[in-house]
């Protein structure tokens, strides 16, 4: 028997269900009512990539991604699993990453085109992070302080950041700022398959479709470029 | 004295005899249904047949509820006689959770505390086993492993210094998942170790055919880890079958952790096995398996049939 091929995926995971969903109360409940706070900032960042206000959109959230990875992975993950130590500061890396994406313009779409598919799928995907993620563990039978929300935990925060993303950014700057959410969504939807959460899936189809739009808009970027006007930037409202 | 015996006590005497020539080797029980225990080789000392394994279920962090619920499955462990709980710096927070439960409830007579050193926890191994003895809030380990067979050719001179100098009182190492059974076999062949954890149950007997008896050969200690298959082989049983009768009239099988437990702890070679549990009530079930009767050599065969027929 070959060493690897005698693995299970529960083999990587180092606790039990009833931990993880513990562990998503115990936050829910330490937390509460900053959900609303970061519920708000996200719909904030959602309308200010939708009206070209992409800085504003990036510099919303960064915070919230420090705040993920200290709260959430650094102090609380990281009990359980060692890899949380890492999961925390790649957060905050990426926190570094969207504020400096942010100051320097690199790779923000001037002007957002809002009609496009990528566009629309990145409006979708958000508005999925920000107001369908938190309705899914309850309405898949668990308790309502299972639900996890955007800002305070790690899946509807790298959801809806992969939709801002879509909207604001091209290029290699789009995909650099994709690495981190791609790589938790692919972690968190394996650990919610060997804790048998039912949406495990759901989370892998999100994430399968984001690169899909992100692929797509990659495609559509030399079109992008001949039809962009000199002088367009990001910090002003879409006409 | 002979003597002074009547017929009925002669005939008591022998029947008594009998049973223990055709008994796995070492194994004590002073009458049916009580707790079994077997002697390590090294020593004579004798170990409770079923132990407590801590892998994911024992990694609960600070969450109080959570922290208050493997206490109970402590409590229960040691209420009906449990000794060895084993664990791992790998298993996350699990040492300090077994050292939280043993603060509330007391360090019992029956504790056998079976830790392991592993590479990537860092440092020494004089300073991973002082680490793990603050975690768990105790003096001292009864057995030290090499997690994995990691690094044994440095960890194993190290943990028999501290063998001799009493800090722990045996030196064992591990594997799991069936990985690295040859060099796992090289170390129990060449080596002086008390101890050698590996996977075995009714679905993975690999090692009944060099391991098992390399160990009986040389006086080792064997722990069976993943006795249930990680789980997976008790929830498809008790999913999809009833324990079959011939089980409960041969061996007193009632649940189907009688049946997968007492299959491995009645193999000659295995001193212990160690389910793991969040469940007060499966704790208890598995505690139940470590009571005679055990099952037959030819009972054993018949088990195996019986779960490849399914």
């Amino acid at each position: 028997m070959s060493d690897w091929s005698s693995y299970e995926l529960q083999d990587f995971i180092p606790f039990t269900a009833d931990v993880y969903f513990r562990l998503l109360d115990r936050t829910n409940e330490t937390f509460w009512p900053l959900h609303l706070l970061t519920l708000a900032m996200g719909c904030t960042a959602l309308l200010c990539a939708l009206s070209g206000r992409a800085r504003i959109a990036l510099l919303l959230i960064a915070p919230l991604w420090v705040f993920v990875g200290v709260a959430y992975f650094l102090q609380r993950y990281a009990e359980l699993n060692w890899a949380g130590h890492y999961a925390g500061w790649a957060f905050i890396v990426q926190a570094g990453a969207l504020v400096l994406i942010a100051l320097t313009r690199y790779g923000i779409e001037r002007p957002p085109r809002l009609l496009n598919i990528p566009s629309l799928a990145g409006t979708l995907i958000a508005a999925l992070g920000l107001f369908g993620y938190p309705w899914i563990a309850p309405l898949s039978g668990y308790s309502p302080y299972q639900a996890e929300t955007f800002g305070i935990n790690p899946a509807p925060t790298a959801i809806t950041t992969f939709g801002l993303i879509l909207i604001v950014l091209r290029g290699t700057a789009m995909w650099l700022a994709a690495i981190v959410p791609f790589l938790w969504l692919i972690l968190a939807g394996l650990t919610l398959t060997a804790l048998g959460a039912p949406w495990a899936n759901a989370l892998l189809v999100t994430l399968v479709a984001t690169l899909l739009a992100m692929a797509r808009k990659n495609a559509l970027e030399p079109e992008a470029h001949d039809k962009r006007r000199p002088g367009d930037d990001g910090d002003h409202p879409h006409p | 004295m002979p003597s002074n015996l009547t017929r009925r006590q002669s005939l008591k005497l022998i029947s008594a005899g009998l049973t223990a020539a055709l008994l796995p080797a070492g194994l004590l029980w002073a009458q049916s249904s009580e707790r079994l225990s077997k002697p390590i080789p090294s020593t004579g000392k004798t170990l409770p047949v079923i132990g407590l394994g801590t892998w994911r279920t024992f990694n609960v962090g600070s969450d109080p509820q959570l922290l208050k619920a493997r206490t109970e499955v402590v409590e229960a462990f040691f209420a009906d006689g449990g000794g060895l709980i084993d664990s791992s710096p790998m298993y996350g927070s699990a040492p300090d959770v077994i050292g939280y439960a043993l603060k509330r409830l007391g360090i019992p007579a029956s504790l056998f505390s079976a830790e392991k050193v592993w590479s990537p926890a860092g440092g020494s191994v004089r300073e991973q086993v002082a680490r793990l003895a603050e975690r768990w809030g105790v003096q001292h380990f009864d057995l030290m492993q090499v997690h994995n067979l990691t690094d044994w050719r440095e960890y194993l001179p190290a943990l028999r210094e501290m063998k001799a100098a009493g800090t722990i009182d045996y030196v064992g190492v591990t594997t799991s998942h069936g990985r690295r059974h040859a060099e796992l076999e090289k170390i129990m062949a060449s080596e002086d170790i008390d101890f050698a954890q590996m996977t075995y149950n009714i679905s993975h007997r690999d090692v009944e055919k060099r391991l098992l008896p390399l160990a009986r050969e040389r006086g080792i200690a064997v722990i069976a880890n993943r006795p249930y298959d990680g789980g997976s082989l008790i929830k498809g049983l008790k999913r999809r079958e009833q324990v079959p009768e011939w089980a409960t009239q041969e061996f007193d099988c009632r649940t189907w952790a009688d049946f997968l437990l007492k299959f491995i702890v009645s193999h000659p070679a295995v001193n212990c096995a160690i389910p793991a549990t969040t469940r007060v009530d499966h704790l208890n079930e598995n505690m139940r398996a470590g009571r005679a009767p055990l099952p037959s050599a030819d009972t054993r065969q018949r088990m195996i049939k019986y779960i490849e027929s399914l």
